[in-house]
């Protein structure tokens, strides 16, 4: 049920992870390894939990009261559960695009700009290149290279989805989160974005939850699948879209799910 | 939880690349079935009648090669599912190539009888084999239907006995060969004939084995036989 990567250096690993909305048990007892430099996959229905689990590794929940996480996540070693944390460094080492693209009512320049200096202070020649390295990263800076100054609400929804990625990795985060980073996108969009998904994997660690199984199968070297708050299958992606272990992974993957 | 797809007409899909391909079975097991029948007896109008129907085998496969890749563009099937629809896709190539062989046969017993040549060799093993390979042909379909691996396993056994008996009958060819030299043309048409035979058996194999890969997820080709035995019986 576990994939084969021990070789692997481990960026995040979840032990005995609870995690409550109020009385309610949305995460049951999740044990899992997020592989340095790999991408994987959380796969499963509405509602399986695997949303949560990823805006755990964040403590995104954080910001809403009544939410609760129990047990233990690792970040290179550390509890990012312990209570000293803080959540302003974690967040800038572990990053996360939402399903909906969010720039900032503000230049393209300043979308970057804003969240490095939360975090560093540099003079305008640093700034300028750090903002041409991350439009790069995020396959932008050939389409935005000329407009700089123009809102980033002017771009498209695949341009500011990519824009939302470039002020994800400014800030040179070790780990990015993607919750459903294409399900609002075209398909041409969503190709760039999974493309970039690909080439971020040389420098980052990527966690990725999609509704669409392709994407997963396409983008992804692990897969999770959850259901009802669990962890019900972990492999390697080939071998979870070819020959799944479970019964219940076979089921979902092949649209067989009551 | 159910085992029926959400979709209906991608089950819809996949019962109908199924039934099409046991269809093309039922077609290739009468073509062999009377293409040995024709040998048998030496009768030229049923060699002409199968050769006649070789078409209707190859339009099978490339209909249902045609609705296989529609699947596969329209439906990325996954998991069994995926597994199901490759073994069909190759499973019909195997099945084309048994239409081919029982076409060689029909076309060497049309040749053997036109030239009426002197024909005084025992083919019985050859006659025995054909009922053979007839009956794993039959029994591989069978299990594909039932998607049954160990139905499977056991076609896989059986094949080897119908090697047996090629390589019994190709020893005996070459005795009959040496006493009369004036055979040997004949004779050559008929170790075609029983290498088609032969070939039969090996395409149920191959039908058999992609059984065991769509209901275990193994790829058994090319496993030793106890290792297959044990892949089937997961």
């Amino acid at each position: 049920m576990t994939p084969d990567n021990t070789q692997l250096k481990n960026a995040i690993e979840v032990r005995n992870l609870d995690f409550f909305y109020g009385k309610f048990k949305g995460l049951k007892g999740i044990n899992l390894n997020i592989a340095e430099n790999k991408v994987t996959a959380f796969i499963g229905p509405s509602g399986c939990g695997k949303s949560t689990l990823l805006r755990t590794f964040n403590r995104m929940y954080d910001l809403y009261p009544g939410q609760r996480a129990e047990g233990q996540i690792n970040l290179y070693g550390e509890n990012i559960l312990d209570p000293g944390r803080d959540l302003n460094l974690l967040r800038s080492k572990v990053g996360m695009i939402f399903q909906k693209p969010t720039p900032f009512p503000m230049s393209i320049y300043d979308n970057i700009a804003f969240g490095v200096k939360l975090y560093e202070s540099l003079n305008k020649a640093d700034m300028d290149e750090r903002i041409e390295w991350a439009l790069n990263k995020a396959a932008l800076w050939n389409e935005v290279k000329d407009k700089l100054n123009q809102s980033g609400l002017s771009l498209s929804g695949g341009q500011q989805q990519r824009l939302c990625i470039a002020r994800g990795v400014a800030v040179k985060p070790s780990v990015l989160l993607l919750d459903e980073p294409t399900s609002a996108l075209d398909p041409i969009s969503t190709g760039k974005v999974e493309e970039l998904v690909h080439e971020l994997k040389s420098d980052y660690t990527v966690a990725i939850v999609t509704h669409n199984m392709q994407q997963a199968a396409r983008v992804s070297d692990f897969t999770a699948f959850m259901y009802l708050g669990e962890l019900i299958e972990f492999n390697d992606t080939k071998q979870i879209f070819l020959k799944p272990d479970r019964k219940e992974t076979e089921d979902y993957i092949t649209g067989r799910f009551g | 939880m159910p085992e029926k797809h959400l979709s209906s007409q991608f089950e819809a899909d996949l019962n109908s690349i199924n039934t099409h391909m046991m269809a093309m079975g039922g077609l290739v097991e009468s073509q062999v079935a009377n293409a040995m029948k024709s040998f048998s007896t030496m009768d030229i109008e049923m060699a002409i009648q199968v050769i006649a129907k070789e078409k209707e085998v190859n339009d099978f496969e490339i209909a249902i090669d045609k609705e296989c890749s529609e699947i596969l563009a329209q439906r990325q099937p996954t998991a069994k599912d995926l597994r199901l629809v490759l073994a069909i896709a190759k499973a019909i190539s195997n099945l084309e190539r048994v239409g081919d062989e029982a076409d060689h046969i029909a076309s060497r017993v049309k040749k053997i009888i036109e030239v009426n040549a002197p024909y005084q060799i025992n083919v019985a093993e050859i006659r025995i084999a054909g009922q053979m390979a007839l009956g794993l042909l039959r029994r591989s379909l069978d299990a594909f239907a039932r998607m049954d691996s160990k139905a499977a396993a056991l076609i896989v056994a059986d094949d080897i006995e119908i090697d047996n008996e090629f390589r019994g009958f190709v020893r005996k060819l070459n005795s009959y060969m040496s006493e009369d030299p004036r055979i040997i043309s004949t004779a050559l048409e008929i170790l075609f004939i029983a290498k088609a035979v032969e070939r039969i058996g090996d395409h149920a194999k191959n039908i058999s084995e992609f059984v065991i890969y769509v209901d275990k997820g193994t790829d058994v080709r090319h496993l030793p036989h106890d290792l297959l035995i044990k892949e089937a019986n997961k």
